[in-house]
């Protein structure tokens, strides 16, 4: 089975349940164990970049003929590997691989979900439950947000090249390109999000509006079961650690 | 039947001192077409996004004066990637988006979207991922995503933007048979040329207030023509020291000429 053709709310409970699972069992094994888990999640075929993805992962460069399973794995982990830096700057060998793995955890889980939920599924799935349509919506423009974003630094990084600012070289040059960067990405962010606002209102987007679901993805009971079987396994996991 | 009516609008965006409208008044009724034009800066964005209740509401700033509205409105802005949902992944779901939020039964929505498409020509990108298409096809996406709507009140803002020449020529078309079908459209857009052929009124803004109102015949006025808001055909009579009336368009010159 793909991540992609399961309900939206299995996917937010596995990526939800993962982390937890990592935090609740005892260090390094239980976060060894999840970060596995997760990462093995990255590397499954449905964990792709296909239509009906998150719209920002297509920003993340798949080239053709490339594994994108073995895309999101790299990118899970690239992400997560300056945590272990900063960690290991802070901390003992020990602490850092208990508090490292856990983070990983996080971070492949997040990763994995934002590559495998199509957020229109998610609306859909949310809306057909009776939730408000901006709740929903807040909440898949969130899992949204970084990898739009990241994609849009990654054009002003480009642009700005052609003026010939260079993001190498001594800490002054980073410095400056750093400035150069951010500036112009969080205001363009910021003009970006006024106009779409503007835009979402005027197409019937307003609160307490009441959506009709076009396609709500089915939710079989064997879904329903895993979820509350994954809750189970979290308030479990939790019990046994603090009696 | 007056769809929209602005009485002594000013509007003043966040931590400005100077209005960015003053006192503007103007009125759209059910059929009509009425271009805005001024230079930039000169209002005329303002003034649609007052007249869809988005200024001052989602803007921020202050409102002096009075909008009515009739119907509901719907607004088309100038970038169209700004104005795509991002929860759609197909054309046709795309455009699906603002029926299904007014909580309309299913068919209706597909009946509305498949009329809205028809009017773009947007049937071959039916299944295309919005995210892959041109900018003239998104915007021509944005359009009919808008019109799916069936909003009594369409407001353009520089809706040609992006479009080529033939993707102009089919939208100033298909604001005649909005008009037609008895929308009320206000069109804010510098495709000055088009105007004699899809407005009925033009109104000319200039530092936030009306300066004049009339048929598009204002396009050949001197005045206008001084300020860059004539037409290609009166600009040129003009520059050429040929004796005013100006002509609007080219057949209009013909006819001076013989």
């Amino acid at each position: 089975m793909t991540g992609r053709r399961l309900h939206p709310f299995t996917l937010l409970a596995i990526a939800g349940a993962l982390p937890a699972l990592a935090w609740i069992l005892p260090a390094p094994i239980g976060g060894a164990c999840t970060a596995a888990v997760a990462f093995v999640l990255t590397l499954i075929p449905g964990a792709r970049l296909t239509p009906g993805a998150s719209p920002g992962f297509r920003g993340i460069g798949v080239s053709p003929g490339s594994r994108p399973g073995l895309v999101v794995f790299r990118t899970a982990l690239l992400t997560a590997v300056p945590f272990w830096v900063f960690l290991r700057l802070l901390h003992d060998v020990p602490t850092t691989i208990a508090i490292g793995l856990r983070i990983t955890t996080m971070v492949a889980s997040f990763v994995w979900l934002a590559a495998t939920l199509a957020p229109d599924r998610l609306v859909e799935a949310t809306v057909a439950r009776g939730w408000s349509v901006t709740a929903a919506y807040l909440f898949a423009a969130t899992i949204t947000a970084v990898p739009t974003l990241r994609d849009r630094a990654r054009r002003i990084v480009e642009a700005q090249r052609c003026r010939g600012l260079s993001p190498r070289g001594s800490l002054g040059n980073r410095l400056r390109a750093l400035r150069a960067l951010a500036l112009p990405l969080v205001l363009s962010a910021l003009h970006d999000v006024d106009e779409r606002a503007l835009a979402l209102e005027t197409r019937g987007m307003v609160s307490g509006a009441r959506r009709t679901p076009l396609a709500p993805p089915p939710d079989s009971a064997v879904e329903r079961a895993a979820r509350w079987a994954l809750l189970a396994a979290c308030v479990a996991a939790l019990i046994w650690r603090f009696k | 039947m007056k769809s929209l009516t602005l009485e002594r609008v000013s509007f003043w965006y966040p931590a400005t001192e100077a209005p960015a409208l003053r006192d503007v008044s103007l009125e759209v009724v059910q059929g009509e077409v009425v271009a805005l034009v001024g230079a930039v800066g000169a209002g005329a964005s303002t003034v649609l996004l007052a007249a869809g209740d988005l200024a001052p509401r989602l803007t921020g700033g202050r409102i002096a004066g009075t909008v009515s509205r009739r119907d509901r409105s719907a607004i088309v802005l100038p970038t169209p990637w700004t104005q795509v949902s991002g929860m759609a992944f197909t054309v046709w779901d795309e455009v699906a988006f603002g029926p299904a939020n007014l909580g309309w039964p299913t068919h209706e929505i597909a009946r509305q979207v498949d009329r809205a498409m028809a009017h773009l020509e947007l049937g071959p990108l039916a299944t295309r991922d919005p995210a892959t298409l041109s900018g003239g096809e998104l915007q021509r996406v944005i359009i009919a995503a808008t019109l799916a709507m069936d909003s009594g009140l369409v407001l353009f803002d520089e809706p040609a933007a992006e479009l080529d020449a033939e993707g102009a020529s089919a939208l100033w078309r298909l604001i005649r048979l909005l008009a037609k079908e008895g929308k009320a459209v206000l069109l804010a857009t510098s495709a000055l040329d088009a105007l004699p052929d899809v407005a009925d009124r033009v109104v000319w803004l200039e530092d936030g207030a009306v300066r004049a109102v009339g048929t598009p015949d204002l396009l050949a006025d001197v005045a206008a023509c001084d300020a860059g808001l004539g037409t290609s055909v009166a600009t040129v009579w003009g520059a050429s020291g040929l004796p005013g009336p100006y002509p609007l368009t080219v057949a209009h010159a013909v006819r001076q000429w013989r």
